[in-house]
């Protein structure tokens, strides 16, 4: 009964009150830069609690690879700056990632993974695995529960980028036998290349790789991911229409050098994942450019900012230019990954960098998709 | 990517027909053997050069079972076991007969 006497005290000592809805009503006025709405209406404002003048909340951030968390920090700052009776700041961050799966959810292999990426090229050679290696690697950095996938029938080369000797166990999950990923620098790996025979080519048809893909996807037990990238093969043909069809994919990712002759395929790739409308979160130009170790100069090998401006043409985010460099490759041969080996270099940045950029896409695609109402299929 | 999309895909079982209801608005009831007659799988359609759609008259179409196919079509598994047509959205939607599709059809009934 005294504090509440108390407490009714203070309130008359001070003029106007401090309450939680008066903060959360000057919060309003930040938005999510990449989402375009208020932080507050996006649920994005967590534990808010006023005492004493101090202001203290979480901000729960759609990915921890955030790209605009100091800006966000910021405009909740000068939102509280003219608050009356706020005398004290307390602003952390946590993350909690939004799944981007659109469509009917009925028919997903993958419940416990909330983003599925796709690494695709419409031409082979373009450095997809290396990219799609690296971008899982920084995701895992960023802070977030990361996979990655090889589907690359035609060139698993996953293992070998991770440098991963031993291929997946048999385990028993709720009475059904499943395959756990090894783990490499942290990821649980799957890869079409641990059911192969060494040194053989893969000659399959249609049917019997759908199969093969099937259980690689759906046999193994990834637990709870944010996000799993998977390392598509070249081009446009059956492995692509599986997974089009078997999940509900967030987004692809294009892969391409900058030269005119590799654009061309990009088109190709686009075309198809319009058709089967699988949204294209990002563009990434790889062997964009080489630093010379003797002079430091930048070289543009191919034709630097090729796939930026195909990017901009085709209305796709660009997410970023990696160079071309002997330390990606050695990382590469080695099994350790740049970002794993040298994770303050400038090449390990740009992978950084490139996968907040994603990382944001997708936090739009997810909020897109949430608008676009899922598709419900009923009987009556 | 701002293609008209389905939101509910409602089986009236009594009526043998499929109500699909699409983001922009247009509902229509695609009775059950319209949909089954033109089954886009390749034998039903033919390896042949046309874009036409090719209708085969079936006497019955009960269906069994309605599953979405990624994030662009839907599969209808027919009760004689035939389920090898994947229908795109876009498919579905050029069969779309509702009165903003097809204007004519207004006054018949």
């Amino acid at each position: 009964m005294r504090g509440f006497f108390n407490k009714f005290a203070r309130k008359e000592r001070k003029m106007s009150t401090l309450t939680n809805e008066l903060v959360l009503e000057a919060l309003k006025s930040v938005q999510d830069p990449e989402i375009h709405k208020d932080i507050v209406s996006l649920g994005m404002v967590k534990d808010l609690g006023v005492n004493n003048g101090t202001v203290s909340f979480t901000v729960e951030l759609t990915t921890p690879a955030c790209p605009l968390k100091d800006r966000i920090q910021d405009d909740c700052k000068k939102a509280l700056a003219h608050l009356e009776g706020v005398t004290n700041l307390d602003i952390s961050f946590g993350s909690q990632v939004r799944g981007s799966k659109v469509g009917a959810g009925s028919t997903d292999l993958l419940p416990t993974v909330k983003n599925i990426i796709l690494i695709a090229s419409g031409k082979g050679g373009v450095g997809k695995s290396t990219v799609a290696a690296n971008l899982a690697v920084a995701l895992s950095r960023h802070g977030a529960a990361t996979g990655l996938l090889d589907a690359d029938i035609y060139g698993p080369s996953i293992p070998i980028l991770m440098g991963i000797k031993e291929g997946p166990k048999k385990i028993t999950v709720n009475g059904a036998v499943k395959l756990s990923p090894p783990i490499a620098h942290g990821l649980p790996i799957m890869s079409i290349g641990f059911f192969l025979e060494p040194d053989q080519a893969v000659i399959w048809r249609g049917p019997m790789l759908g199969k093969a893909l099937h259980q690689l996807m759906g046999d193994a037990h990834w637990g709870d991911l944010d996000y799993l990238v998977v390392d598509m093969p070249p081009g446009t043909g059956d492995v692509q229409i599986t997974f089009s069809q078997q999940l509900k994919v967030s987004g692809a990712v294009l892969v391409a050098t900058p030269q005119e002759v590799a654009l061309a395929d990009v088109v190709r790739a686009k075309s198809m994942f319009d058709k089967v409308m699988i949204p294209i979160v990002g563009l990434i130009e790889n062997m964009s450019y080489f630093i010379c170790d003797g002079c430091n100069k930048e070289h543009d090998i191919f034709s630097r900012g090729g796939a930026e401006k195909a990017a901009a043409g085709f209305k796709i985010p660009f997410l970023g230019a990696v160079p071309i460099t002997p330390s990606i490759r050695a990382g590469g041969d080695a099994g350790v990954p740049i970002l794993i080996q040298d994770p303050d270099s400038e090449i390990g940045k740009v992978f950084l960098d490139i996968a907040a950029k994603l990382a944001g896409q997708l936090s739009v695609a997810s909020e897109a998709g949430q608008q676009t109402e899922s598709l419900k299929i009923v009987s009556s | 990517m701002n293609k008209p999309v389905p939101i509910e895909i409602n089986h009236i079982q009594a009526e043998e027909q499929i109500r699909i209801t699409w983001n922009d608005g247009h509902i229509w009831e695609y009775p059950q053997t319209y949909l089954r007659g033109y089954c886009p799988c390749a034998q039903c359609q033919g390896h042949g050069a046309s874009d036409e759609k090719k209708f085969t008259p079936v006497k019955e179409a009960k269906l069994e079972e309605i599953r979405a196919i990624g994030n662009y079509a839907i599969e209808f598994r027919w009760a004689d076991g035939h389920n090898t047509g994947i229908y795109t959205f876009d498919y579905l939607r050029s069969l779309c007969q509702c009165l903003q599709c097809e204007p004519s059809h207004a006054g018949s009934t």
